[in-house]
């Protein structure tokens, strides 16, 4: 009888342990709520390698380890996401790795070229060139580091700059590092890695200068948008250094922000912006107007935690549209870091839901705006 | 077998004893109505009645006294009063949509002569102009304005109106637009080829325009044609006469029809011909009119290697707006009309919507201009000079140029000089020999030192 009852123990310390699985809520979480036609779902999340590689190991009572496909690969604090082609790419600043995703194929591995002279200590954020090759921010390095399609270390951008880099860029010429200590864009010739310039400080107005910057995207438009900590706001600059304009000021309103951190655009000339102080991401349209959020603390699955590093992809579609409900077509794919919490990884999806006439959802609600304040009605 | 025999041969004795006798019986009638001393005048009628050319009076008319003349009072009366007496020989109306009120009130006699008519069949007291006869009830003021339609100054009334009853309003004999080119057989034949049918006429009838009696303006528009197209196009109207340039076409007596067809078209927005056709049948031609001649712009484009992109496509209105503007040559932005003007935001915004909106914004450029030295913005530094910036036209033609960019060959108009710019491409830069300066190059990989 014992030994039952010690075996019934063992049993439910065994179950008890394992994570989640990769998680298809049973009931689809929408941002907006209804009854607003729902415009983002909350697909799923990705917390450790299991979330990846599937749940196997999972419910095994007599021996985990013997079926696990591979050592269990965690994340201790993430921060950085960047998305090619079915791969995504996740930064990991504490245990100073990068990992490699591939959900189609199962597949979740550390960085190939993480050793050596291609030995990453702190990477921030990190992005995909043209080219299809890895660069990483790395403020252990105080370099970025650039790795080939394959994950092979290929070079190093900054050394001897003593700069701060937390996030960079890279078109097919060059590559931008966001140096947070001189509160410039570095830019470096790709070939030869040389400094060619630094951008960020030559606009007319002070508060479109950069400050405290946390995080930077290239548009497929080929302007640089960064998310300025100091003003609280997203600055928008040429890839001479000119500023463009920028948009947001500090404070808790719509379209204003707290932290700014991950920034992202899509396809659709969308623009996506994380905020660790709110906890969600605003996405504005190409004029800069607020369109929605979502995220927001306070839902079972669905909300972020101190959110960082976004990515936005329209690439393998077919594949996410799996954990879409019923009638939602995707259009693009939203990943959002979470610093802390289950999922270190949210997946989102932007669509539409099928039956839904949306621009007549939108004719009414402007309808009823303009009647109860005709002064809209001048407005727009 | 027999006796079936014999009855078949007694109906078809009496049958003939019957007709044989109706004759006679007939003209006994008439001779006893209408005699020189009695009913004379149906003797006399033209067009008759059937009834009265074959003295059936009694076919309408029955004998209610023993004597007739009868001494006091009518001594015969109908045999049905109204539409009633007509309907036991023709059919009977009022079964459709709309219903002549003659008709409906079984009033046929205001209309009809019962006994017939001098002047014209179907019992009508006119041969073929039923002018007169419709006037009777119907406003003629509707047939007097200055342009008549030919059926209605014919009094042809018939030709479009069922005068009984019929499924259309107004008593059409079909729906409008069927009615009308029944007629009009080349406006069919264009509304059923043509892929650009005015809404006008695709949605509406053709009286949305046109008056079908007589209107006041030619081609029986209701009002003058300008006032028939600003009913609905009334935007296109407000905003050419607000304009600040406007542009003299719509000024001409034939007023928007100078460029768009009425009906159906061809070519977008129901232009005559296509758009830049349409254009040079003014603009492509040699103007000695006036001291300030319209230039010829077929001209300027013939045989030039590079041609400006809307104009690749045929088009003049993604430049000129030809209702009028406010801009200078009624561009569709704000543009300076003068060689000379230093770039403000906004003052070139015309030629901005379509090239790079930051192509003069910057001094120090890597992406907005191939016209650069390394960095050195060179439209910026010509342009954006706030002391004397030039303007486009300094160095670009408008429409065509043998030269890439629209680089001007000849050179731009400068007062009684044209300053030519010598332009040569090199394949990171060119330069130029103007007349404004002395030759420069420039070079976007190894920038020209200007100050050795």
């Amino acid at each position: 009888m014992p030994v039952i009852v010690l075996l019934f123990f063992a049993l439910f310390m065994v179950s008890g342990c394992a994570a989640p699985p990769a998680m298809k809520t049973k009931e689809a979480v929408f941002f907006p709520s209804a009854p607003t036609p729902p415009r983002i779902q909350f697909l799923t999340g990705i917390g450790d390698s299991r979330d990846v590689e599937g749940s196997e190991a999972e419910l095994s009572l007599f021996s985990v380890n013997a079926v696990q496909k591979e050592e269990l690969k965690t994340f201790s604090k993430p921060y950085g996401i960047t998305a090619s082609g079915t791969k995504l790419y996740v930064s990991d600043t504490i245990s100073g790795k990068v990992a490699v995703i591939d959900l189609r194929l199962k597949s979740f591995t550390w960085l190939k070229g993480d050793f050596g002279p291609g030995k990453l200590k702190k990477p921030i954020n990190l992005t995909t060139g043209p080219e299809g090759n890895l660069y990483v921010a790395d403020t252990g390095r105080k370099q970025v580091v650039a790795y080939d399609v394959e994950g092979n270390f290929q070079r190093a951008y900054g050394p001897g700059y003593d700069m701060k880099p937390v996030d960079v860029a890279a078109d097919d010429r060059r590559v931008y590092a966001l140096d947070m200590s001189r509160h410039k864009i570095l830019v470096f010739n790709k070939q030869n890695g040389e400094l060619v310039e630094g951008l960020g400080q030559d606009a007319d107005n002070p508060l479109e200068r950069l400050y405290l910057a946390t995080n930077m995207e290239l548009t497929r438009q080929g302007l640089l948008y960064v998310a300025n900590a100091g003003s609280g706001s997203i600055i928008k600059l040429d890839r001479d250094g000119n500023t463009l304009g920028s948009f947001g000021k500090m404070g808790d309103g719509f379209g204003q922000f707290g932290r700014p951190r991950g920034v992202a655009g899509d396809s659709k000339k969308r623009f996506y912006v994380v905020d660790a102080a709110h906890q969600n991401v605003q996405l504005f349209n190409e004029e800069d107007r607020l369109l929605m959020f979502f995220g927001d603390p306070g839902l079972p699955v669905g909300s972020l935690n101190v959110p960082a590093g976004i990515a936005v992809t329209d690439e393998d579609l077919d594949f996410y549209q799996q954990f879409a409900a019923p009638g939602f077509d995707l259009e693009q794919v939203i990943l959002v870091v979470n610093q802390v919490g289950r999922y270190k990884v949210n997946i989102y999806g932007l669509g539409k839901m099928q039956g839904i006439d949306y621009e007549a959802y939108y004719r009414e609600s402007l309808e009823r705006m303009r009647k109860a304040d005709p002064e809209q009605l001048k407005k727009r | 077998m027999k006796p079936d025999f014999y009855f078949v041969r007694g109906l078809i004795l009496g049958c003939f004893m019957v007709v044989a006798c109706l004759p006679f019986s007939a003209v006994a009638m008439v001779e006893s109505c209408s005699t020189a001393d009695c009913h004379a005048d149906l003797n006399d009628i033209e067009f008759s009645h059937m009834p009265v050319a074959d003295g059936d009076c009694t076919a309408c008319h029955e004998q209610v006294t023993e004597q007739h003349p009868a001494q006091t009072g009518s001594s015969f009366q109908l045999v049905e009063a109204g539409a009633k007496l007509c309907y036991q020989c023709h059919d009977k109306y009022g079964r459709k949509l709309t219903v002549h009120a003659p008709v409906a009130e079984g009033d046929c006699l205001s209309c009809h002569d019962p006994h017939g008519s001098n002047q014209g069949p179907k019992l009508l007291p006119t041969d073929h102009d039923l002018t007169a006869l419709c006037s009777n009830c119907h406003d003629s003021a509707m047939f007097t304005e200055a342009f008549g339609h030919g059926p209605a100054v014919a009094g042809a009334c018939t030709q479009c109106h069922n005068p009984h009853e019929a499924n259309q309003l107004g008593l059409l004999a079909k729906a409008p637009q069927q009615l009308c080119t029944g007629c009009h057989a080349d406006i069919a034949e264009g509304l059923a080829n043509a892929p650009i049918i005015h809404t006008a006429v695709k949605d509406s009838s053709c009286t949305a325009c046109h008056n079908p009696h007589s209107a006041p303006a030619a081609k029986l528009l209701s009002q003058e044609i300008e006032a028939v197209c600003m009913e609905c196009h009334g935007d296109v109207g407000r905003k050419a006469k607000k304009a600040k340039v406007k542009h003299a076409a719509l000024y001409r007596p034939e007023k928007c029809s100078t460029c768009h067809a009425a009906h159906f078209s061809q070519h977008a927005a129901l232009l005559a011909q296509p758009e830049q056709d349409v254009c040079l049948s003014c603009h492509g031609q040699d103007d000695y009119s006036r001291s300030k001649p319209l230039k010829n712009i077929a001209k300027d484009i013939a045989g030039k290697s590079h041609l400006h992109g809307p104009l690749q496509d045929g088009q003049c209105s993604a430049c000129h707006d030809p209702h009028g503007s406010d801009n200078t040559r009624m561009l569709t932005g704000p543009y300076p009309a003068s060689f000379y003007h230093p770039y403000t935001t906004g003052c070139y915004d015309f030629c901005l919507q379509c090239h790079d909106k930051n192509l003069l914004r910057f001094e120090q450029t890597t992406i907005y201009t191939d016209f650069r030295n390394g960095k050195q913005n060179l439209h910026y530094l010509h342009v954006a000079n706030k002391y004397k910036g030039r303007s486009c036209r300094a160095c670009h033609e408008p429409h065509a140029a043998n030269l890439e960019k629209l680089m001007s060959e000849e050179g731009a108009d400068f007062g009684d000089w044209k300053i030519p710019t010598r332009f040569v491409k090199t394949a990171t830069g060119g330069s130029c020999s103007p007349g404004c300066h002395q030759t420069f190059e420039y070079d976007r990989e190894n920038p020209v030192d200007y100050q050795k």
